[in-house]
């Protein structure tokens, strides 16, 4: 596969992994409302752990996503242990450290993660046997497990455990005074999201063959973070939706700007950020609840007088 | 939703308009035009380099069509922001190979970039010429498809390690950020001062803070003769503001990269920065290459950078004459060809496609050094400049 098509199933691969991070953030954010500006660190450590058991320890693909879900969700785990009495922007602070650290620690920690050079020749599944059809089996396989994190993620929203956890987000006293244990709900839901934020990570490294702490700026966590508020905070077909907006926006972007003449390159990518700037702008504007807004059904009413 | 799509439509008929005006310029093209393209860091960190390079590139372009384009085909190049991110860089790279259907990508400049994109042109067989000093870089398994104008570490500190105990400085602090040529500049340099009898110190610094008085507190526990300041501007900027508060009265070295005119306007103080020596790969002396970058760039020192896009840019076309041929794996092939092995000496592309066309064997010589390559993509050897900052100017001590 050559041309326009190996370039747009390669932009529906990585779109696949922003719409995991998305997905992630959604259950955190969307879900339990916690903050978590450290999702490049969790994404950071997927990649890691699955980079270093497959190149290092020699490990199958499938047994470096294994551990890179369970390293996701350890960190998560660790995260919320230590975070149990921070809320709202005093979390978010300390998760943006987080992901700083994890930055860092791959940038320094040389005789474990190879420092700033990174960790290339990751290997990807079935890589010589597809050949050209390399990004196009990829980009299915990583559609089909966002399908699937996609209902799972649904069937947690529509159960009472998701009504618990949005408790949860609404109001913390209030949970805890119905009975809910809210840290373990935290605990749980800051796990699952984490090792989703890993498996993205994971199918990031086998897809592209690289890993290095450059990649794991805040900048991702910034685009993923403009995705969900795009498509809709509290809603995972919202959070997906997103994501593929944002992706194609990026990418559409740059035949948009070299579409006008006499202007330098650098003006040409100038333009691309401003356009990404004005489209949160417009999104928080016109559409704060996003493109495919959270559905929660009605509280039953103590009096049942319906409004005319 | 509706008033969006209005908002859509209309963009997409200004982008549509803008496309038809442009049209003009496609329809005049003889043929189907030879694709080129640079990725180089036009947001981000690199941000301070990549447009004057991406510049650099598309003069070299322009002056070859006005001369009648290669193989009788005119060139055409793209330029995309590899965001010095390595995520950033693979989308733009992956465009720029399946859309503009490019046989080379010149400019890279971040390692990590670099390393990121190398795979994906290997794979497509497209050229890749780059700027980055990682030695792991031409270790890559890259099948010839990759050659780098920057000399790695271990060339340009070992010679710096000589010029600095030729300053008579034998105890030597280096203050460094964690780059993919950290471990190496501070190991390299230890054996070089070795070798006079001179000493190291070194220390690690952390490339995004805003004050490094603890850093220079700790180098100047050293008692140091001089301190190697090896970062990029950014940081060097803040680095050299606490030394010189620190009174430090040694002298200090960097490398031209960070230490440039744009640096001494930013510090702004003549005195913070008087006396400061700087280090780059250079030309041998007189060559007109680098002349020409001044000219076409503007710029009284053009950045090393910017000296190798351009010879990147002069080195491709030539490569697509000599193989009469404008593939990635003609340009891979019969690039050694056109940079080294004597024959007509040239500096730039023009006079280069004319020998060529001539039945001339030509010998680049470029505005970053002679520019001849080993196996592996590695400059074989290069001269280096030395100039020192005298009154907020730069001034040339010599070139060897």
């Amino acid at each position: 596969m050559t041309g326009w098509a190996n370039y747009l199933v390669f932009i529906v691969a990585t779109g696949g992994f922003y719409a995991l991070l998305a997905l992630s953030l959604n259950l955190i954010w969307g879900g339990a409302g916690m903050v978590n500006l450290g999702l490049a660190g969790f994404f950071a450590l997927g990649a890691y752990a699955s980079a270093l058991l497959t190149v290092n320890a020699g490990a199958p693909i499938l047994a470096g996503i294994a551990g890179a879900l369970v390293v996701g969700a350890i960190g998560g785990y660790v995260v919320t242990m230590s975070t149990t009495r921070l809320r709202g922007d005093y979390l978010a602070i300390v998760t943006l450290g987080f992901a700083e650290t994890i930055r860092l620690v791959a940038n320094n920690e040389i005789w474990l993660t190879r420092g700033s050079d990174g960790i290339s020749g990751i290997p990807g599944p079935l890589k010589a046997e597809l050949g050209g059809w390399f990004n196009a089996a990829y980009a299915l396989g990583t559609l089909a497990i966002v399908a699937l994190v996609w209902f799972a993620l649904r069937r947690i929203d529509l159960s009472p455990y998701g009504r618990a956890l949005r408790a949860v987000r609404e109001d913390e006293q209030v949970a805890q005074v119905a009975g809910k244990r809210i840290l373990r709900f935290k605990i749980e839901a800051f796990a699952i999201s984490a090792a989703i934020a890993a498996l993205a990570g994971a199918l990031y490294g086998h897809f592209n063959s690289y890993v290095a702490p450059d990649i794991f700026q805040p900048l991702i966590t910034i685009y993923i973070f403009l995705a969900v508020a795009a498509g809709g905070v509290g809603r995972v077909s919202g959070a997906v939706a997103g994501a593929y907006l944002v992706i194609f926006f990026l990418e559409s972007t740059r035949f948009a700007a070299a579409a006008i003449p006499g202007l330098a390159p650098v003006q040409h990518a100038a333009i691309r950020e401003m356009l990404i700037g004005l489209a949160l702008i417009v999104v928080l504007r016109w559409r704060p609840q996003g493109i495919l807004p959270e559905r929660i059904p009605p509280a039953p009413r103590p009096q049942s007088q319906e409004a005319t | 939703m509706r008033d969006r799509s209005i908002r859509l439509t209309r963009r997409t008929a200004l982008a549509a308009g803008a496309a038809s005006l442009a049209m003009p310029a496609v329809v005049r093209a003889q043929g189907e035009p030879i694709r080129l393209a640079t990725l180089t860091p036009l947001t981000g960190g690199g941000g301070s380099y990549g447009p004057v390079m991406a510049k650099a590139a598309a003069t070299v372009v322009e002056e070859v069509n006005k001369a009648g384009g290669v193989l009788g085909r005119r060139v055409q190049l793209t330029s995309e922001d590899d965001q010095t991110n390595p995520e950033a860089g693979v989308r733009a790279a992956r465009k720029l190979i399946d859309v503009d259907k490019v046989s080379a990508i010149m400019g890279t400049w971040a390692s990590s970039v670099t390393t990121a994109v190398a795979p994906l042109c290997w794979e497509s067989k497209t050229m890749l010429c780059t700027v980055s000093g990682a030695d792991s870089i031409t270790l890559l398994p890259h099948q010839g498809y990759l050659i780098r104008t920057q000399p790695n570490s271990t060339l340009q500190i070992t010679r710096l390690g000589e010029y600095v105990l030729s300053l008579g400085a034998k105890r030597v602090f280096q203050m460094i950020p964690q780059t993919p040529f950290t471990q190496s500049s501070i190991k390299l340099m230890e054996a070089a001062l070795k070798k006079g009898g001179g000493e190291q110190g070194s220390l690690i610094y952390d490339d995004k803070k805003p004050t490094y008085r603890t850093e220079v507190d700790q180098a100047l526990r050293f008692n140091p003769d001089l301190i190697f300041a090896a970062g990029y501007t950014p940081d060097t900027v803040v680095l050299l503001k606490d030394i010189y508060r620190a009174g430090f009265k040694g002298k200090i070295i960097g490398m031209a990269y960070s230490i440039n005119q744009k640096l001494i306007d930013q510090i702004g103080q003549a005195e913070v920065v008087e006396g400061v020596y700087t280090f780059a790969p250079s030309p041998a002396e007189g060559a007109t290459a680098y002349e020409r970058v001044k000219k076409i760039t503007g710029m009284d020192n053009p950045d090393p950078y910017t000296c190798q896009v351009y010879d990147h840019a002069n080195l491709v076309l030539m490569a697509i004459a000599a193989a009469k041929d404008a593939s990635g794996t003609a340009i891979r092939d019969s690039v050694r060809k056109v940079s080294q092995g004597g024959g007509k000496t040239v500096d730039n592309a023009v006079d280069g496609i004319k020998a060529i066309t001539a039945g001339e064997k030509v010998d680049y010589v470029g505005a970053s050094g002679p520019c001849d390559f080993d196996d592996k993509g590695d400059i074989i050897d290069c001269k280096f400049r030395y100039e020192q900052i005298k009154s907020g100017k730069l001034a040339l001590l010599k070139i060897a």
